[in-house]
């Protein structure tokens, strides 16, 4: 056998040894990994999907929404987006959805967290909901399509909430509990009787209840009455220096046809784009039942807006007559809620 | 017509030096246009999102990874394809490649996975990784096209009579070996994980992408243009040869980075932001050898338009590769992850840098293909300026509108309320958007009217190239 030239020889052993450490270090980053890292499933990682969820998560991923949301808590998210995630989390997640940027909300903990209404209005016209949002509409989405997405995005995160809410710790994973499918973890998405149960148990706090409601007075003196008044009509002392959205006028009829849900729904999520805050950062859960039970003792059987501006006099509040309370509930809200983002969904922003 | 078709068809697959060379520009300066209209139509939806409204192939959500993907396997690798073409036989003394039949039925190849892919992610055929989006079929296609691509180049090489090779043609060597494998690797339709190594995977892609391929492939161009404009040899060989093994060396780890607070595990982080900042090294020792083989030539820029994109694509490189450690750094990814600042990052990466230097890379090799002189100064300068202002433009908004995404995540301002703090700047990025498409257009109809003028015009003696823009 002939002997290869020197020159040929040189760069063969170069070669091969570049090749050799460049093939080690891409094993060891890219491959490795996939042997060594083999984290527990907890209870959220799993869980597994029915068809439906199964099929939305799919359409999460072809409508692109990982550009924008991102679906892991990390430490320094002051906003308050849940609790934190575990590798195990993610045991199922194939492919991943972990995201790189987010021009949204991260969404590892948003199930449960709004109404499946709320949902589909948000994503027939975002900024009905939401205004000065950026998300696209996706009212193209057929109806299996975006039922099939709010499934999905209702599990997000709702076992680790839920036992996060128990107190219990995330360990011994043992499949999926068939009882938690159906419970749910936020106050808004339980049905009437266990909000009722929970509003007296959990937070101790009975919204229908007069002592509860005259707690409430107090969170609303301090914290609301300065923009809708003491009486709620939308002109406390400042609702004139307000520039945009004035603040609400709570006698007026479609106040009437809030359930409890919404009015603790919006008291904690306050108005985006506008000066309402989100009370969830200042007031616990339990203040924001309170101001709830205040709010439906509020005169709301009247339909003339004050123009005046209201000199605010603490001695009204023990005027009976001004805080007769209408405790209707209509009831249907959420469902007017779609049907109202439904119908304005071209209208820009509101 | 059936004249002009068979004109065509014998353009097409032909076999007469450099003509690879010259179509895969041409088809790569389509995707040019069409993947920066995608990216104005998302820049647009993101300033005014009703402006768009149902049609599902026109949503955010779609357009972006059509956009990315068209500048990345259309614009981008089908330009470095096209410099490969030409450089390649030229540094290796052949007049034309290997096989120029082969070379054009792998842009054939490469169109049809391409358009196809492309189509498929406007039609929600996605594979849903960043950057990786293409589906099956079509990825298979682009992995044969690349295999074509490296055994045409390779055999270019060894069958060339220059047998001392240049520098450049170890980097193509290197991003066509290495190329391929992060791309099986990277795809899902090649190598599938599960779970959080499917994310792991996928960042080994989405940063390889870049490290293996667009830094060693366009590095090697610069490195052939830059003593080509200046007139200058070469101020180190060994030099980069340092940079070639080190980049080789310290990409491959790096992709963490990109995900460097979700909970994959921490010696994979570690061993990611380490290597990042150890990119330093091959960066400073190839902009080193950049700058000093220009050394007394910088004021050749004044008039040598192709230097003033090599040049612009040095400085962005510099930045970006200084920015690209820095902001891998535990505690500035902990500030600035998430934010509009990282894609300001990679526009300078892959706008500023490597995008540039297949311009830079075009204006001079064009002439010495077609023999003609490029067809307008005017338009070329003006192509310059459009790129370059709207390159910083871009940067500027995108980074502010980053800073003040990253103090509304760190400082617990509700998300909705900082999205309308980020509008006037997303506006901003989108007429940065317009300048950029605006240049491109430009530097289409400059390359048009040169490539298919029927006008013999001696091409000046001018072994710089500052004669022929």
């Amino acid at each position: 056998m002939q002997p290869m030239p020197h020159r040929i020889q040189n760069y063969l052993i170069a070669a091969v040894f570049v090749v050799l450490i460049f093939l080690t270090i891409i094993f060891v980053t890219a491959i490795l990994p996939a042997t060594t890292f083999q984290p527990e499933a907890t209870v959220q990682g799993a869980y597994v999907y029915t068809a439906q969820e199964a099929h939305g998560r799919e359409v999460y991923l072809r409508e692109g929404c990982v550009y924008c949301h991102s679906q892991f808590t990390r430490y320094q998210d002051r906003e308050p987006s849940g609790e934190m995630v575990e590798a195990g989390d993610y045991v199922n997640q194939t492919p991943h959805l972990l995201g790189t940027e987010r021009t949204g909300p991260d969404l590892s903990n948003i199930g449960g967290k709004y109404p499946d209404a709320w949902h589909w209005a948000h994503h027939m016209q975002p900024r009905a909901v939401k205004p000065g949002s950026v998300m696209p509409s996706f009212s193209y989405l057929s109806h299996k399509d975006m039922t099939d997405l709010i499934a999905y995005l209702q599990t997000l995160g709702r076992e680790r909430e839920l036992l996060a809410r128990r107190g219990v710790k995330a360990e011994g994973a043992s499949g999926h509990d068939a009882a938690w499918e159906k419970e749910p973890i936020t106050w808004i998405e339980a049905p009437q009787e266990m909000r009722d149960q929970w509003a007296r148990i959990a937070h101790n706090v009975d919204v229908n209840n007069s002592a509860v409601a005259n707690s409430g007075r107090g969170i609303f003196m301090q914290n609301c009455a300065v923009c809708h008044g003491v009486t709620g009509r939308g002109n406390g002392p400042v609702s004139d220096a307000i520039a945009g959205k004035k603040p609400a006028n709570f006698t007026r009829p479609m106040f009437r046809a809030y359930k409890d849900s919404m009015w603790f729904w919006r008291v904690k999520e306050g108005v985006p784009g506008t000066r309402m805050p989100r009370w969830e950062r200042s007031l616990s859960e339990q203040q924001m039942a309170y101001l709830v039970a205040f709010l439906k003792t509020l005169p709301m059987d009247e339909d003339t807006p004050s123009s005046k501006i209201e000199v605010t006099n603490y001695s009204q509040l023990d005027n009976p007559e001004l805080l007769k309370g209408n405790y209707d509930e209509i009831g249907q809200l959420d469902e007017l809620h779609a049907e109202h983002a439904a119908r304005y969904q071209g209208g820009g922003r509101h | 017509m059936q004249a002009a078709l068979s004109s065509f068809w014998r353009a097409a697959f032909s076999d007469e030096p450099y003509s690879a060379s010259r179509n895969f520009l041409i088809c790569a300066i389509v995707y040019l246009i069409l993947g920066m209209g995608f990216g104005l139509l998302a820049a647009l939806l993101m300033s005014s999102p009703d402006i768009i409204h149902g049609i599902p192939q026109l949503a955010f959500g779609r357009l972006r990874p059509a956009h990315t993907n068209t500048i990345l396997l259309g614009w981008l690798s089908m330009g470095y394809v096209s410099c490969f073409y030409y450089i390649v036989p030229v540094l290796a003394g052949r007049k034309g490649l290997w096989s120029e039949r082969l070379g054009n039925l792998t842009l054939l190849l490469w169109n049809i996975a391409a358009l196809g892919g492309v189509w498929g992610i406007l039609s929600g055929y996605t594979e849903g990784r960043e950057y990786a989006e293409i589906n099956g079929p079509f990825d298979w296609l682009v992995l044969a096209s690349l295999l074509l691509v490296g055994v045409n180049v390779y055999m270019t090489i060894f069958t060339g009579k220059e047998k001392k090779w240049y520098v450049s043609l170890w980097y193509f060597m290197g991003a066509l070996f290495w190329f391929p494998i992060v791309y099986v690797i990277g795809n899902r339709a090649f190598v599938q994980f599960t779970g959080l190594n499917d994310a792991i995977s996928g960042w080994f892609y989405g940063h390889n992408i870049l490290g293996m391929w667009f830094t060693v492939g366009g590095v090697g161009i610069l490195y052939y243009l830059l003593p080509r404009f200046s007139g200058n040899p070469l101020y180190s060989h060994t030099l980069s040869m340092v940079g070639f093994w080190t980049i080789g060396m310290f990409y491959a780890p790096t992709g963490t980075h990109h995900i460097l607070q979700s909970p994959v595990p921490e010696w994979l982080k570690a061993i990611a932001v380490i290597s990042s900042v150890f990119l330093l090294i091959p960066v400073l020792t190839v902009l080193t050898n950049f700058f000093m083989t220009l050394k007394g030539k910088w004021h050749l820029m004044a008039d040598h338009i192709p230097m003033r994109f090599a040049m612009s694509a040095g400085l962005a490189y510099l930045l970006t590769c200084i920015q690209g450690p820095f902001q891998a750094t535990r505690g500035i990814n902990w500030y600035l992850h998430f934010s509009n600042w990282v894609v300001g990052h990679a526009h300078m990466a892959l706008l500023a840098t490597f995008t540039f230097i297949v311009f830079a890379a075009s204006y001079y090799f064009v002439p010495k293909i077609t023999g003609r002189k490029m067809y307008s100064r005017a338009l070329a300068i003006w192509h310059f300026w459009l790129s370059f202002l709207g390159w910083i433009v871009m940067m500027l908004a995108l980074t502010i509108a980053g800073l003040i995404q990253a103090a509304g995540w760190h400082f617990a301002l509700p998300f909705d309320q900082w999205v309308i703090e980020l509008q006037p700047y997303l506006f901003v990025r989108f007429l940065s958007g317009i300048m950029l498409i605006a240049g491109a257009i430009l530097y289409a109809l400059n390359m048009y009217k040169t490539i298919f003028s029927k006008a013999a015009e001696p091409l000046p003696e001018s072994p710089t190239g500052i004669a022929y823009v």
